[in-house]
């Protein structure tokens, strides 16, 4: 009897901790990379190209939301640069036709959170200090869980993804700088 | 309204679909995140996530006001004033509330032909036949629309009767009904041309049941506000048959018969005679039978009052101001415009010269002629526009025989309402918000209007529909009334000789929205002395005891045209405080004759019209007289129909002396949906009012004893504060519905207004003071008052609610759920409580409206006004990109935006010399309920009165 009891016991406490372990929202969030319908490349853009992050998400200086840059963005380049491409082709056809181009999303927040992408670049925090190594990423995934807790260490102690010259030393803290 | 539902989800079912989503997170596949759409071609300027603003114009009846309109990603969300007009900047009730109708999802989507489903060209093509072969067959086409303020749709029309020589066209606006206002102006002055009336530089304003102070009017509240405080101060006497919110604001109100107010405008005249200004010739003997004294025993008037607002009209002189309500008959007016004439108001507080071009209406005896004519078969086809006969034409028998008359009718609107149920061709319309016009609100300036989204439906502006059957009739014309309308301002009102490309005049005139311009010179005119002797005669009567009946537009839903408008039928009345409804209004002296109480059912007759609606017991109703709003009762519309009694039919008899009103108890009740139902202050210090001449004495300020046992609380960056001058507020309730379409709050039904559950951030209260015969009238706008030592905070039991280091009272959604400790515990009643999933119960096209800088609050979760903190986190981003401090009134949260009267005033108080820290040291200011401890944020400025007697008897 003591023997069942104890390992109804355990089975219960192992189920309980695999499903927390299972459910862990950091193993869910982190590493998500959907295919997308071009498999457009950031290590060769933002890498080997060194093409500036603000040159196509231009919005995240101006705008609450950095923004994926309009097909004519790329087109801008695609219309003479590797147009042999089968991937580039899609996205000439898309663009001549008038048609849309559905990307994946990878980052996403729930409704109550009101995150503003102007401050954040303005006080110069890197992009990659929440998304990563975007530069070494041939598929765009996620590394950073984005829970309440990354946005309040951060915020607690900002020094290590500022500038060295800034001088902010807190970010907001109350609930009303995010949720409204 | 139906009864919201949340998804039927039983404790079972949930545990379930719990332990499957753990299953399936366990597993490796994960939640997809939806897709990202970016522009193919990103047009110039739109920036996914900012928000841009159109300018743009609202008609609404004989009233337009400019507006800004703020869209994200291409859909409008807020509607507010347009800062660069002239005479006040802010938008009237409705304009505010016009998104609601661009959304309504009872908009016809597409023509439709005899019921059926139709397409444009098949619609267009039919009615072109009809008037090629009424123009051939020599028969006119009546063409019945509402006031005509555009000059392009003006000269439309013109071209449109020249290709269609038998075209009648009628304005017609139901709420004017006779428009007699119109009728007395052309009498008098051989002009019909309705004067700008200038409250901002009146020091004296006598309204006979004038409502200068609706929401309708920013323009007024503007004036008037600004003549309300401790430097200028203005008097307003008012005199009515119902409570207004003129007759609240007013520093002498008396409740009087509206068939009276021409004979009290006659004895005035004659008293002004007595007091050295010389009545024109020929009036002494016209006047000699109107008579202060007498009047004053006739209603049971303190004789010395009106003696005394004599003396303050002659003191006064020129900066008087004296005006009539549209209902009065044309006698009142006619004694008005004398008056004004007299105290040499006339070019001053009352200007001609800065009026619109006169748009003269339909007389009644103008559309009974027409529609004895149509009944009879002599138009070949009607085409109505905006007017709605079916509902508002009085004589419901006359329009059934015009209906089956016209052999071919055509409905342009935006509705199935009641009159396209009797049409052959509906065409469905633009919303304002999707059309272009102009409009000449005054002499001196045009107002632009352009579309702030492209059109949701298979619809077209009405304009465009007449241009289709101009370009069938064979007048060449542009392709649209776009075109039509740059056309016109190319050749028209562009200044000869410009310099400056048309191309550019017209976008920076579109950006603007507005254009300022020269007005036309023309002479002053003169008041005909004779014509005013005739119509003094014909008020000398009086009319027989017993009740008269006094109709007018609604202040929310007005005259009926946006009754399917949920915001607008949520908005209380705002005196009654009644939603959802109108109520016919009883002095309390008659009800406690006739036994009547709040709700009773009873059956009002006038001569042979009867309905049955229920009763409100009005302090401060004039002995016999009834009064009620129009606007309600409509037959069709999923949120206006059946809400209400139709008082259109009444419109006839209430507005002819003889006919007998007749108001009996039924003994049936009906339940009210009150949003206030207690209406006294009880003594306590809620809201203050000081007579002006004691202003400065600075007795009335209490001190409180406020030690605290709380750590002292330390706002490091900023301290954000309100402050409410409760003398500039009129209380029309824009702000009311600014803060609910700016931060997403649902209407809930007048089911649940029964329960006490109406959604408001912001409410304005009204408290009545003395005797209800004739009591004062207080009103003060209530929200949150982000107390530093909220007592909500301290109860709330999963700190959902706390203080920021800026003084905000927080309320994390997400964190809430739902105990409502923190509203039993606010002494305000300013928390509301999502008792239904009211999101999910709102249909997908009107969720377009929501601002997606706000969230949408779920079911069971408690929710307040937040000093629009999105608002507050915006310019917070703005200066900062900008590079610089946040300065004082960068801040605007949208009640204070929408105030037409600058009663709201918003800022840091940190910052010793912004303006509302300046306000809240002011010596009238004071915190409601300050003795309880909590340090409400919100500084309230006492209301200021100006009574003749400084104030003696309070």
């Amino acid at each position: 009897m003591r023997l069942v009891l104890a390992a109804s016991g355990a089975a219960v406490l192992l189920v309980v901790l695999g499903v927390g372990w299972m459910t862990q929202p950091d193993r869910i969030s982190r590493g998500y990379a959907p295919a997308q319908p071009i498999p457009f490349s950031h290590r060769l853009h933002a890498g080997s190209l060194a093409i500036p992050c603000l040159h196509c998400h231009a919005g995240a200086e101006k705008s609450r939301s950095a923004g994926i840059p309009s097909v004519e963005t790329c087109m801008g380049c695609h219309r003479v640069t590797r147009t042999d491409q089968p991937a580039i082709k899609r996205l000439a056809e898309v663009y001549d036709s008038g048609g849309t181009l559905a990307w994946k999303r990878v980052h996403s927040l729930p409704g109550h959170v009101f995150f503003d992408h102007r401050p954040h670049v303005l006080a110069g925090v890197a992009c990659q200090t929440c998304h990563g190594p975007v530069a070494e990423m041939a598929v765009m995934r996620q590394t950073m869980s984005m829970r309440m807790g990354n946005c309040l260490s951060c915020h607690r102690s900002p020094r290590p993804a500022l500038p060295a010259d800034s001088r902010i030393t807190r970010a907001p803290e109350n609930c009303y700088g995010c949720h409204r | 309204m139906a009864e919201p539902t949340g998804p039927e989800l039983s404790r079972r079912e949930f545990l379930g679909v719990l332990g499957a989503s753990a299953g399936l997170a366990a597993g490796c596949s994960r939640p997809d995140r939806g897709e990202l759409v970016p522009f193919t071609r990103r047009p110039d300027g739109a920036r996914p996530g900012t928000a841009d603003f159109y300018a743009s114009a609202c008609q609404e009846g004989r009233n337009v006001c400019g507006v800004l309109v703020r869209t994200r990603e291409g859909r409008p969300i807020h509607v507010q004033g347009n800062d660069r007009q002239p005479f006040g900047a802010k938008a009237s009730l409705r304009a505010i509330a016009g998104l609601m109708d661009l959304y309504d999802p009872d908009r016809l989507p597409q023509p439709f032909t005899g019921g059926m489903a139709s397409s444009w060209p098949a619609a267009e093509e039919s009615l072109v036949s009809v008037l090629l072969e009424a123009r051939a067959g020599g028969k006119p086409v009546l063409l019945l629309t509402g006031a005509l303020l555009s000059p392009t749709r003006r000269a439309l029309l013109k071209d449109l009767q020249k290709a269609l020589p038998g075209l009648v066209h009628a304005a017609w606006e139901p709420a004017l009904g006779g428009d007699p206002e119109s009728a007395a102006l052309l009498a008098c002055f051989g002009d019909a041309r309705r004067p700008r009336l200038r409250l901002d530089r009146a020091k004296l304003i006598l309204a006979l049941d004038a409502d200068l102070l609706s929401g309708a009017r920013p323009e007024e509240i503007a004036g008037f506000a600004a003549n309300r405080g401790e430097r200028a101060m203005n008097r307003l006497y008012a005199f009515e048959g119902g409570m207004s919110l003129t007759g609240a604001n007013a520093d002498h109100r008396v409740p009087w018969r509206p068939s009276r107010a021409a004979a009290l405008g006659f004895a005035l005249a004659r008293a002004l005679g007595r007091r050295g200004i010389p009545l024109p010739a020929g009036l002494e003997t016209a006047l000699a039978g109107f008579e202060l004294g007498a009047l004053a025993r006739e209603q049971g008037v303190d004789p010395a009052l009106l003696e005394s607002l004599a003396d303050d009209l002659r003191q006064a002189g020129s900066s008087a101001l004296v005006a009539a309500g549209p209902g009065l008959p044309p006698q009142a007016h006619a004694a008005v415009f004398l008056l004004n004439a007299m105290l040499g108001a006339q070019g001053h507080t009352v200007d001609a010269a800065a009026a619109a071009p006169a748009e003269p209406l339909a007389g009644r005896e103008e559309l009974d002629r027409l529609l004895r004519d149509a009944a009879r078969g002599k138009f070949a086809a009607a085409l109505f526009w905006q007017a709605n006969p079916a509902y508002a034409f009085p004589d419901a028998a006359l329009w059934k025989a015009a209906a089956a008359g016209l052999p071919y009718k055509v409905r342009i609107g935006m509705h199935a309402d009641e009159t396209a149920r009797d049409c052959h061709l509906v065409l469905p319309e633009h919303h304002w918000l999707e059309s272009f016009n102009d409009f000449e609100p005054a002499a001196d300036f045009l107002l632009l209007q352009q579309p702030a989204v492209s059109p949701l439906y298979d619809t077209r502006q009405g304009e465009d529909v007449l241009l289709a059957a101009l370009r069938g009739l064979g007048g060449a014309d542009p392709a649209d009334y776009r075109h039509y309308l740059m056309e016109r301002w190319r050749r028209e009102v562009q200044p000869a000789g410009s310099l400056v490309p048309f191309e550019r005049f017209w976008s920076a005139a579109l950006h603007e929205g507005v254009l300022r311009r020269e007005p036309v010179a023309r002479p002053p005119r003169r008041l005909d002395p004779a014509a005013v002797a005739r119509l003094a005669g014909q008020a000398a009567p009086l009319r027989a005891p017993g009740f008269e009946l006094a109709l007018g537009p609604a202040d929310g839903v007005g005259d009926g045209r946006q009754a399917n408008n949920g915001w607008l039928q949520e908005l209380p009345d705002p005196i009654t405080k009644l939603s959802w409804g109108n109520a016919v209004s009883v002095s309390p002296t008659d009800a406690s004759r006739l036994g009547l109480v709040d709700g009773d059912l009873a059956r009002l007759t006038v001569g042979k019209t009867a309905a049955v609606l229920p009763v409100v017991v009005q302090p401060g109703q004039a002995v016999g007289v009834l009064s009620a709003a129009l606007g309600y009762g409509r037959a069709v519309g999923t949120v206006a129909g059946g809400v209400g009694t139709d008082l259109y039919p009444f419109a006839d008899a209430a507005a002819d002396a003889g006919t007998a009103v007749k108001l009996e108890k039924t003994g049936r009740r009906e339940a009210l949906a009150f949003v206030q139902r207690h209406h006294k202050m009880e003594g306590r210090d809620i809201v203050r009012s000081l007579p002006w001449a004691a202003h400065g004495a600075g007795s009335e300020s209490k001190q409180h004893d406020l030690s605290t046992l709380y750590p002292p609380q330390e706002f490091p960056k900023h301290k954000w504060a309100m402050a409410v001058d409760l003398s500039r507020c009129v209380g029309c309730q824009s702000c009311v519905l600014a803060c609910q379409s700016e931060n997403n709050v649902p209407t809930v039904g007048a089911a649940r207004v029964l329960r006490g559950r109406e959604m408001h951030w912001l409410r304005v209260d009204r408290y009545y003071e003395g005797d209800e015969r004739s009591p004062r009238v207080l009103l003060q706008p209530m929200f949150c008052q982000q107390c530093d030592h909220a007592p909500c905070e301290t109860v709330c039991p999963v700190a959902a609610t706390n203080h920021s280091d800026e003084g905000l009272n927080q309320m994390a959604y997400n964190r809430c759920v739902g105990t409502r400790y923190c509203a039993n515990n606010c002494p305000y009643k300013v928390r509301r409580f999502n008792f239904f999933e009211f999101t999910a119960a709102t249909p997908e096209s009107r969720r377009l409206a929501f601002n997606p800088e706000v969230t949408v609050r779920p079911r069971g979760v408690m929710e307040k006004c937040t000093f629009c903190v999105q608002r507050i986190q915006e310019a917070k981003s703005a200066a900062k990109a900008a590079g610089r401090e946040l300065r004082d009134g960068d801040i605007e949260p949208a009640c204070a935006a929408a105030c037409p009267a600058g009663a709201i005033v918003f800022g840091d108080r940190r910052d010793p010399e912004s303006r509302v820290s300046r306000l809240a040291r002011s010596a009238r200011g004071y915190r409601v309920l300050e003795e309880l401890g909590v340090r409400p944020a919100v500084t309230y400025l006492a209301d200021l009165r100006n009574p003749a007697d400084g104030g003696k008897d309070g």
